[in-house]
Order: structure tokens, then C-alpha cells, then sequence
């Protein structure tokens, strides 16, 4: 300012010769102008006075002294004052106005991008994150955030490096601690302007929802006079507030869907229970206490027929547990394949282990199987594959009476192996509206009725296992009508690279053919 | 004198069972319902023949077994529920001569009862060097293999897998057990050798490989020479 003065004083001394005293008086009116742009109304108002005294002092008959010979230039001195007042405080107050409207617009566009930038938020901690940033940025601090845990309690970085960085010392951490968790029991804005705990340097703000609390904040500097500054963290601790009620809704939410899911697996499972376990035991404890208490009253043959009975439910029910058992082992197991003990099996052996299983229950040798001579090896949990098979087998059986064929052949699906496994029959068929159904656990095909043309049950469980058993392998398992009646299921399983023979075996390996 | 059967089973139900079944085929039966009690008996009184649980209370058998093939040659035949793969297979490789799984017909019981019983090799000279079963004869001694009548043709190594069959026909023999004794120790973990040489000896000795009569597969175990 002092400066200035002085330059304009120069200037005007320079002119002198030249100009009139009202020239003069326009400089030092412009160098008042400037100063009330760039200073504080006080300093520019004594830049004011400084400048009128100047030119008093300076150019104004007589001159070198602060008297005023004419009354004409009082008056003009007086005016000069006036008016560089008046000025001086426009223009302060003009760049008041300028410097809060730009801070009302960088708060304004903050909220926004807040906002956007917590709708994208997945988890609470994205949250505390993302609000921690949004107090920095917005004022000097040392700020800090909390949000609340699911029993409604803050939680504290136990690392000072985290949220509370700013904050250096333990004393001050307390503090800051116990400001949070009163906000929050009072539920109610603390610090200076508020009317309560007007002594604190920092305002406390809860984050609330409802009268819920869901986290506490707090921010420095806080000053009472400030009204701006803490509508504007009262606005972002409601954006906070809002997401975070947001995240509680959605968990809450998705909480509701599992249980509901659950529920409905359990009501399946119970129905399933009451009907794929009750009837078989009934069968059992009808026949054995038949022959418990009527055994010398029936003939041989009923008697015979009584155990045949005993015996075949429990091999159905057997099979039906192991069957649950399997499908809980797939489905517990949060990746399929840890569920697997694979090895590289050889399909012919695996099929030939079946079918003398399944032989037992096809005295007419229905099956007609026919595997691909030279298949290679598959890398696979050759159980599970069994199971596959026998199921599959086992329906075909239950629900058809003639001939049921079963093939394996290696198909080549451009780059990519494959080893096909199918097994047709000609049963009633399953409707189109069933072929997805039926891969559901607890589901049966209801044209088959409850039990197959021969009184025997397919396995409530088996198919929905087969599928497991084929997509855990990274396969699939299909059903497709059959041309002249029936059902075909066909299993399709890639075919991995067989590993190749080690050294010391390949000697042996020219054996062979 | 009747043979002596050593039931190791905590579950009563299964045990009454056994023993009953088992005292009408003519057996003695002893029962225990855990390990330490099995191997008291097994001090006191040796039985011909054990049944083995899997599943006690008091530990997997493992060592049991281990114990008794010390100093004896007693059979024993495991009993599991299905999909106890690898604790079959680590019994049987310690010592265990076969097993079965639950749920299992009493007559599959006595046939491999019968089975372990005949291996029980009561004099060490009488090791099995021939084996017949329908239309195929294998002679250890002459390496002579016929199907029908007809001499085939095997590689040395098909030869010594099957032969390793034969001596244990009717029993299983696991993948482990056979890699070793054919191939040799080192090559325990190579089970695809083993599939390709099945494969190929199926071809050469079976009418449909694809349902063997023969080479019976016992899924995630190992291999069987059926004998009956």
C-alpha cells in the first residue's frame, strides 16, 4: 500500500508541471481503488485517509503543509475521502462475495462427487474411506470418521497410520474418541456455534439415521462464526449417514433372500424326507414286522417275497443316502473341483465296474453297452464318475422295460476332446416342461409317477448329483427326447492331455502295440 | 476245530449281526468294540481270521495291523462304508488282505472270508502258481497265459502284472501295491501305466473288455483276478 502511495505521489510530482491538481487527485483516486481490491477494508479505509492527506500535503496550495488555503479544496478533499471510503468497502466487500461464492461452489460440486462416489460403494469401509477423504479435502483438520459396527458401537482404527493420522497424539486421540461417542449419545451436533460444548476447538457431528446411530465424525477448524462451513459438514455427514444406512438396507436385504433360499431348501428337503425316506421304510417295517408276528401263517413264497422287499428298499435307501451324501460333498465344497480326488482313469475300467454292479439289478441284461475300443485315459474322480454312470443306469432301468443302451465314445469338438457317455432308453419320456425340473434335487419326472412300469423307484437325488458330478468335472449333462420314444442323457466330460510317459518307463512303454 | 473270527465293530446292531451269522456258518466268533480291546484279544487268544471296522471310537486300525503283521499272518478283511477310499487303501497297503463295503450281503461276507482264509498260506510252500477260472488258464511256472485253449501272447510286463494277480487271485490288490511289485517302488504314483497295461491285458484275455469277467476294476482301490 505504502508503496503504491508512493508511486502515485511520484507520478503526480512528475506531471506536476503539466496537469492541474484534479489530474492529481484522479491517480491517487485510482491507486485507493486498487488497494480496496487487493486489501482488507480496514488497511484500504487507511489507505484512504493516507492518500488524502498526501495530496493535501503534497500538491495542494500551500503546499509542504497540511493546511487547506481554499475552501473549493476542502471541500474537494472531503468528497475524496468520502468517496474512497465508500469505495474501499464495495470492493471489499465485492471480493467477500466473489471468494464465497467460489468456496460455495467447491462444496457444492464436493457433495456432489461424494455422492456419485458413494453410490459405487460396496462396503462400509469403502465408506469410512471415502468420507475420511471428503472431511480432508473440505477443511484443514486434523479431522477424523468412525462408523458404527452391527451392535451399534464405534469403531476406532487401532492403527494410528489409518483414519486417525492426523491426529498425533494419544491425549488428543482420547479426546477425539470420547467427542465422538458423547455426539453420538446425545445425538446432536457439538462445538463452538452450537450451543453445546461451545469450549471444544472441533465440531462433532453424528452420522444418524432414523434416531439409529451408524457413526460419528469430527472436524477441525470449527469456528462459531462459520455457519457455512458446518452446513456443509452437517450436509456431508448426511451423505455419509445415507450410504452407510444404504449398505445396512442392501446387507439387511441380501440377508432376507439367503434365509428365504434356505427355507426353501429345507421345506424341499423335508418333502423329499417324507417321501424318498418314509415310503421305503414303511415297506421295510411292514415286511419285517409281518414276518416278525405272521411268519407261521404265510407261505414260503410270501414270506420270500417279504424279505426280497426288506432287502431291495434298503439297498434303495442306501443308495439314496449316498447319492445325499455325494451332492452335499459337491455342494458344500465352495469350489467343485477341491470336492474331487481326480486321477487319470481309464473309462473302459470305470464303465466295467458299473455294469457289474448294475448287473445285480438287470437279471434280463437290458443293458447293451458299448464302449469305443482305445479310449484314453480321463483325468477324473473315477467314484464319482461311477456314481454318474450307475445312476444314470438305475433310472434308465426303473423307468423303462425294454432295451436301455449305453455308449461312451470320444467325440472331437474342433480343438477340444471329449468323452461322450450316454445313456438311452424307452420310457415314457419327460415332457419339455420337466427336462429342466428334473435335474433339481427332490424332483422326479411325474409322468413316471412316483415309481417306474416295474414298482421300483429311480433315486429322488441321482440326477441332480449327475449334473454336479458333470459340471464339477467341467462337463454337462443333457437330456434329449429320443426319435421313436424315450429319454437319451448324455454326459459330455473334456478330455485333459494325457501326461506324458517318464523316462525310465519308456523302455517298458515299447511294449506296447 | 472250528475256525476262530475276531469281529472288531463298535455298532451293536452290526455286531450281533455278524456274530450270528457268522456262529451258524460254524465259525467261533469273538467280538471286540474297540481297538485296545481288539488288541488284547489278539494277544490272548489269536484268531484265525479278522474283521476289521473302519471308524472306531478309538483310532483307524492302522496300527493294528501293523502290529499283528509283525509276527503274524492272521487275515484280515476291512469293513467300511463306501468312500472311505483312502483309508482302504492305507490299511490294505499296511497289511490288510481285502475289504468290503457297507451295506454288504452276508454272502459277500463268508466268499471273501473264504477267500482270505485259503491265502492264509498255512505252510509258506504253498504258493499259488496256477490259476483257472472258465475258458482262461495262467501257469506262473511255464509263463504259459491260454484263453480258450489258445496261447497269448504277453510282454514280459503283462505277464509279471498279471501274475501278480494270480497270487493274490480273489483278493484286491492296490494300484500302489501293484506298481511296486511290477514296476518297482519308485514308480508308486504312476497309475496311468498302470491303466494303459490293464487296458492292454484286458484286450488280449477278456471276450468284452468293456464288462470284464476277469480283470474286475475295484474303483479308486485297485484291481481283483476274480476267482469265482
Amino acid at each position: 500500500m505504502a508503496m503504491l502511495l508512493a508511486a502515485a505521489t511520484a507520478w503526480c510530482a512528475a506531471l506536476d508541471p503539466y496537469v492541474s491538481l484534479t489530474s492529481q487527485a484522479m491517480i491517487y483516486v485510482l491507486a485507493i481503488v486498487i488497494v480496496a481490491y487487493r486489501l482488507e477494508w480496514q488497511q484500504s479505509a487507511v489507505g484512504a485517509v493516507v492518500a488524502v492527506t498526501a495530496l493535501n500535503f503534497f500538491f495542494v496550495p500551500p503546499r509542504w503543509t497540511f493546511e487547506v488555503e481554499s475552501r473549493e479544496h476542502l471541500i474537494a478533499l472531503t468528497v475524496m475521502l468520502l468517496v474512497a471510503l465508500v469505495t474501499s468497502h464495495l470492493a471489499a466487500s465485492l471480493r467477500r462475495e466473489t471468494r464465497h461464492a467460489a468456496l460455495s461452489e467447491r462444496r457444492a460440486r464436493q457433495l456432489q462427487s461424494l455422492a456419485t462416489e458413494l453410490a459405487s460403494a460396496t462396503a462400509s469401509i469403502d465408506i469410512a474411506s471415502l468420507g475420511q477423504a471428503a472431511l480432508n479435502a473440505a477443511f484443514a483438520g486434523p479431522n477424523a470418521l468412525s462408523v458404527c459396527d452391527d451392535q451399534g458401537k464405534l469403531v476406532f482404527a487401532r492403527n494410528p497410520t489409518d483414519t486417525d493420522v492426523l491426529i498425533d497424539s494419544t491425549a488428543s486421540r482420547e479426546s477425539v474418541q470420547h467427542g465422538l461417542q458423547s455426539c453420538l449419545k446425545e445425538m446432536a451436533v457439538l462445538g463452538p456455534g452450537t450451543g453445546r460444548w461451545p469450549g471444544l476447538d472441533a465440531w462433532f457431528f453424528p452420522l444418524l439415521d432414523q434416531g439409529k446411530a451408524l457413526g460419528a465424525a469430527c472436524v477441525r477448524p470449527a469456528n462459531a462464526s462459520d455457519l457455512d462451513g458446518r452446513d456443509h459438514a452437517t450436509a456431508l455427514c448426511a451423505l455419509l449417514a445415507q450410504a452407510t444406512r444404504r449398505m445396512h438396507l442392501d446387507k439387511t436385504v441380501q440377508a432376507a433372500t439367503l434365509e428365504a433360499q434356505r427355507q426353501h431348501i429345507q421345506s424341499t428337503f423335508l418333502a423329499a424326507v417324507s417321501h424318498d425316506l418314509r415310503t421305503p421304510l414303511a415297506a421295510i417295517v411292514g415286511a419285517a414286522s409281518s414276518l416278525q408276528t405272521q411268519a407261521d401263517k404265510l407261505s414260503p413264497a410270501d414270506q420270500h417275497r417279504l424279505l426280497n422287499s426288506i432287502a431291495s428298499e434298503a439297498v434303495y435307501l442306501s443308495n439314496l443316502t449316498e447319492n445325499t451324501l455325494q451332492l452335499v460333498r459337491l455342494s458344500a465344497s465352495g469350489s467343485l473341483q477341491t470336492a474331487l480326488q481326480t486321477d487319470w482313469e481309464s473309462p473302459e475300467e470305470i464303465v466295467g465296474s458299473v455294469l457289474a454292479r448294475v448287473r445285480q439289478r438287470d437279471p434280463a441284461r437290458r443293458i447293451k453297452s458299448k464302449v469305443a475300443l482305445g479310449l484314453p485315459l480321463i483325468k477324473a474322480d473315477a467314484v464319482m464318475l461311477a456314481q454318474l454312470i450307475s445312476n444314470l443306469l438305475d433310472n434308465a432301468l426303473a423307468y423303462s422295460d425294454a432295451e436301455i443302451d449305453l455308449s461312451v465314445q470320444s467325440l472331437n469338438q474342433g480343438q477340444l476332446q471329449q468323452l461322450e457317455i450316454a445313456v438311452k432308453d424307452r420310457g415314457p419320456g419327460i415332457s419339455s416342461a420337466q427336462q429342466d425340473l428334473i435335474f433339481e434335487p427332490y424332483q422326479r419326472g411325474d409322468q413316471a409317477g412316483s415309481a417306474g412300469p416295474n414298482g421300483s423307484r429311480g433315486s429322488g437325488l441321482g440326477l441332480a448329483l449327475c449334473r454336479a458330478i458333470a459340471q464339477a468335472h467341467g462337463g454337462s449333462l443333457v437330456l434329449r427326447r429320443r426319435g421313436g420314444g424315450g429319454s437319451s442323457f448324455v454326459a459330455t466330460l473334456p478330455l485333459g492331455e494325457a501326461p506324458a510317459l517318464a523316462p525310465p518307463l519308456q523302455a517298458l512303454a515299447q511294449e506296447l502295440p | 476245530m472250528s475256525l476262530k473270527v475276531l469281529v472288531v465293530e463298535d455298532d451293536r446292531e452290526i455286531r450281533a449281526l455278524l456274530q450270528s451269522s457268522l456262529a451258524v456258518e460254524g465259525y467261533d466268533v469273538q467280538t471286540a468294540v474297540s481297538l485296545s480291546e481288539a488288541t488284547a484279544l489278539l494277544r490272548h487268544t489269536p484268531p484265525d481270521i479278522v474283521l476289521l471296522d473302519l471308524g472306531l471310537p478309538d483310532g483307524d486300525g492302522v496300527q493294528l495291523v501293523r502290529e499283528l503283521r509283525k509276527t503274524h499272518s492272521t487275515p484280515v478283511l476291512v469293513v467300511s462304508a463306501r468312500h472311505q477310499e483312502a483309508q482302504k487303501i492305507q490299511l490294505l497297503d499296511a497289511g490288510a488282505d481285502d475289504y468290503l463295503s457297507k451295506p454288504f450281503s452276508v454272502s459277500e461276507l463268508l466268499a471273501r472270508m473264504r477267500v482270505a482264509l485259503r491265502h492264509r498260506g498255512t505252510s509258506p510252500a504253498a504258493a499259488v502258481t496256477e490259476h483257472s477260472l472258465d475258458d482262461l488258464r495262467v501257469d506262473l511256472t511255464t509263463r504259459k497265459v491260454q484263453r480258450g485253449g489258445v496261447d497269448l501272447h504277453l510282454t514280459p510286463t503283462e505277464f509279471n502284472l498279471l501274475a501278480r494277480l494270480v497270487r493274490s487271485a480273489g483278493r484286491v490288490v492296490t494300484h500302489r501295491q501293484l506298481l511296486a511289485d511290477v514296476w518297482g517302488p519308485e514308480f508308486t504314483a504312476h497309475t496311468q501305466y498302470l491303466r494303459l497295461y490293464m487296458g492292454q491285458l484286458r484286450a488280449k484275455i477278456e471276450n468284452d473288455p468293456a464288462e470284464p469277467r476277469h480283470l474286475l476294476t475295484e474303483t479308486g482301490v485297485g484291481y481283483r483276478l476274480a476267482d469265482s
